[in-house]
């Protein structure tokens, strides 16, 4: 299991490393993720959504309906505990945990 | 080659703790240490995503006074997308370490243990 | 109101009765499942309507909060995920249909939260499939992974460590497949499918768009449960609640199968995912091995849902091999062959169900009468079966013809005898069973009292349980009576143009 675990990890590392040699500088302000969609959010930000925090803007409005279902995913997670761990109620004094 | 290799150490460093996180996952025998492991894995891909979003001599994305009416120059703000998109991602991960652990807590109750093997042995035992 | 909203109502309803559900089972236990099945009907309702859009009017574009597609999140239908959702929502609602009983028998204390989930879990599934953007197909993964975590690990026994493997595989799967993204957007800057298109094939020699797709793949793969990949798989399907086998078998490696099909060709060219990687024809000679291996270990099984589980996997292999092949027929069999999977593998679990519902058990060498107690339910299996096996004019002939073509076309000769050879296999594991249930001499009489021979009763499911399980397997028959008007009217515009 633990050659395993090590050829997987070793693959996987090589692979990314792969892909990696191909990425633009760190910090780069010219580089392609920074220009093609992102500009808009930060001129349009008050003008659009109101509020200079671009975070919130692109957050709470242009990419709102994430929001809704990152919103979701938390109350998914409630359900599943209290679908998995609540026990019923065998008389008084036990709490249902 | 040097300078290759500072240019982009962000990378290396997400692509080490990935990694880490990667074997703990697999390699790990107690289910503890594999949701340790999980979440290494999740934070180094929110690491990655961050350094896209960084640029040199940035400041961070909130609008000043005076670039409120469209004249601000993108270039004095860090890229906000993928702040944006790990804000969603970190939510994720929480709450799948939460349902895991709801998990772990059920296996904890039937088993008593949470070593994978012994775990295997009593279940051989009692053959299911 | 026009009806592009229907491709939003679709998701929502489902979403919004989560909470309801929730919210009123609390109050009063018995409204969870009016409830649940009043979302699900109205969401297959939108679904014919989208259908219908799409072939009256084309592809439906919804852009949320007005937002033009590259900077907010669209929505977009056509033909492939059009009928991908009327698939969908009718199983959902099916199997919601029949879920009643078998709940209040297996898991009677957690009805409303289980309820709240299903729904979850649906729209999770719908919303993947909708999506124009790959960020939010991420978020409605995860949603609908979690829900799944959860369905599975409140079942019997081994559950809870069924789950915990797949929670461990599956965000594994999930992070590839977000790390994917990363790796995509760095080097574009956008997330739409769409945009990401016409911006993609300028840098197709580019390491990180390269190692964007291995990533995408591998993650899919994982997520579906492909051959070397499937380990998750056998565990889940066999200890999780009937009711949770007979949703997720169906419908979440069909899902994950549609996102691969759409990331192989619409989100890059077909011409790259087939000329410039070898992609395609590894992915084929991965899927011939998993479905040789898939149909042989479920000869080896005693345990119906584990046999059912492995050869889920070996089907998951069929579709893999016709995305592979990567021509208009194989394709074709191979979206064929996701509808057809769905209703036979629906049937067969929901008859599994059934008689674990009655009987209590699973175990194949047990099953020997069966056909006197439950006479329409066997019978309801045997249709699956024979679909499974390939044998007209059940759907399951068809899309196997299908692929078979596409393969003839390929002139990978070595897939048709894969294909024939599996087919021979499958129909060694479920004529055993057939076997067992018409043909052997019913155990039950020497058990009660001592060599006897006694009457069997019959004992059919409740009409709740019975009627859905027949209502699939007349699906599974008119599949294949009606392929060609399918695959005329829908599946041929699925099919990118370019094959």
């Amino acid at each position: 299991m633990k050659v395993f675990a090590l050829l997987t990890v070793i693959i996987t590392g090589v692979m990314l490393v792969y892909g990696a040699e191909d990425f633009p500088k760190w910090g780069d302000p010219n580089q392609p993720g920074s220009v093609h969609v992102a500009p808009r959010y930060t001129q349009g930000t008050y003008i659009e959504a109101g509020t200079p925090n671009i975070v919130t803007s692109v957050v709470a409005d242009y990419r709102g309906y994430d929001t809704m279902g990152e919103t979701t995913v938390i109350f998914t997670a409630g359900m599943a505990c209290i679908l998995m761990l609540r026990k019923k109620k065998r008389g008084e004094g036990e709490s249902n945990v | 080659m040097f300078e290759y290799i500072v240019s982009k150490y962000n990378y290396w460093v997400y692509i080490f703790l990935m990694m880490l996180g990667l074997y703990g996952m697999i390699g790990k025998k107690n289910l503890v240490k594999k949701l340790i492991g999980m979440n290494i894995f999740q934070v180094a891909i929110i690491l990655f995503y961050i350094s896209i979003g960084s640029k040199v001599g940035a400041s961070i994305p909130i609008l000043t006074a005076e670039d409120l009416h469209g004249s601000a120059n993108p270039l004095h703000y860090m890229n906000p997308l993928p702040h944006v998109l790990m804000l969603t991602a970190i939510v994720v991960g929480i709450a799948t370490t939460g349902v895991a652990l709801g998990i772990i807590i059920m296996v904890y109750n039937r088993y008593k243990t949470l070593a994978e093997d012994e775990i295997l042995e009593i279940r051989k035992k009692s053959g299911v | 109101m026009t009806y592009e909203h229907f491709a939003v109502l679709i998701v929502i309803v489902p979403l919004m009765s989560a909470f309801a559900v929730a919210l009123l089972g609390w109050f009063k236990r018995w409204a969870c499942y009016p409830l649940t099945l009043a979302a699900l009907f109205v969401s297959f309702i939108c679904s014919l309507g989208i259908l219908n859009t799409v072939i009256s009017k084309g592809t439906i574009h919804y852009h949320f909060g007005g937002w033009e597609p590259p900077w907010g999140i669209e929505y977009v239908v056509d033909y492939l995920n059009g009928f991908m959702l009327v698939m969908l929502s009718f199983i959902a609602l099916v199997v919601a249909i029949y879920s009643k009983r078998s709940i209040e028998q297996e898991i009677p204390e957690k009805i409303v939260p289980y309820y709240s989930i299903f729904l979850l879990l649906v729209a999770g599934l719908i919303g993947i499939t909708v999506t124009g953007d790959l960020f939010n197909v991420f978020v409605f993964l995860e949603i609908a992974s979690l829900a799944a975590y959860a369905l599975i690990a409140v079942g019997e026994d081994g559950a809870p460590m069924a789950a915990f493997n797949y929670v461990i595989m599956g965000t594994v799967g999930a992070c590839f497949y977000y790390l994917g993204i990363g790796y995509v957007y760095i080097v574009t800057g956008s997330l739409n499918m769409a945009d990401l298109s016409q911006l993609l094939p300028n840098l197709y020699h580019n390491k990180a768009v390269l190692v964007g797709f291995a990533l995408f793949t591998v993650g899919i793969a994982v997520k579906m449960g492909l051959f070397p990949l499937h380990v998750w798989l056998p565990d889940s399907y066999t200890y999780a609640p009937s009711v949770t086998s007979a949703v997720i078998a169906p419908m979440f490696t069909k899902v994950m199968a549609y996102l691969m099909v759409r990331i192989f060709f619409t989100l890059f060219k077909p011409y790259f995912s087939i000329d410039l990687i070898p992609i395609t024809q590894i992915l084929t000679w991965v899927a011939a091995g998993g479905i040789i291996a898939g149909s042989i270990l479920a000869i080896a099984q005693t345990d119906l849902k584990r046999m059912l589980a492995y050869s889920s996997i070996a089907n998951i292999g069929y579709i893999v091999l016709g995305i592979g092949l990567a021509n208009r027929m194989g394709l074709t069999g191979s979206l064929l062959h996701i509808l057809n999977h769905a209703f036979m593998k629906g049937t067969l679990f929901l008859v599994a169900g059934g008689i674990m519902y009655k009987m209590g058990m699973r175990d194949i060498t047990q099953f020997r009468g069966l056909h006197k107690k439950m006479p329409f339910t066997m019978g309801t299996f045997t249709i699956a079966a024979l679909s499974m096996i390939g044998i007209p004019p059940t759907g399951g002939f068809f899309s196997k013809f299908y692929l078979v073509l596409g393969a003839i076309d390929a002139r990978q000769w070595a897939f048709i005898v894969v294909l024939l050879i599996s087919s021979l296999l499958n129909a060694v594991y479920f004529f055993r069973i057939i076997e067992n249930a018409y043909l052997e001499p019913p155990v039950t009489a020497y058990a009660t009292d001592g060599g006897t021979h006694e009457e069997i009763k019959r004992d059919e499911l409740p009409l709740s349980m019975l009627i859905p399980t027949l209502i699939l397997a007349a699906g599974v028959v008119l599949l294949g009576i009606f392929n060609e008007r399918i695959i005329a009217f829908i599946i041929r515009f699925a099919v990118p143009a370019s094959f």
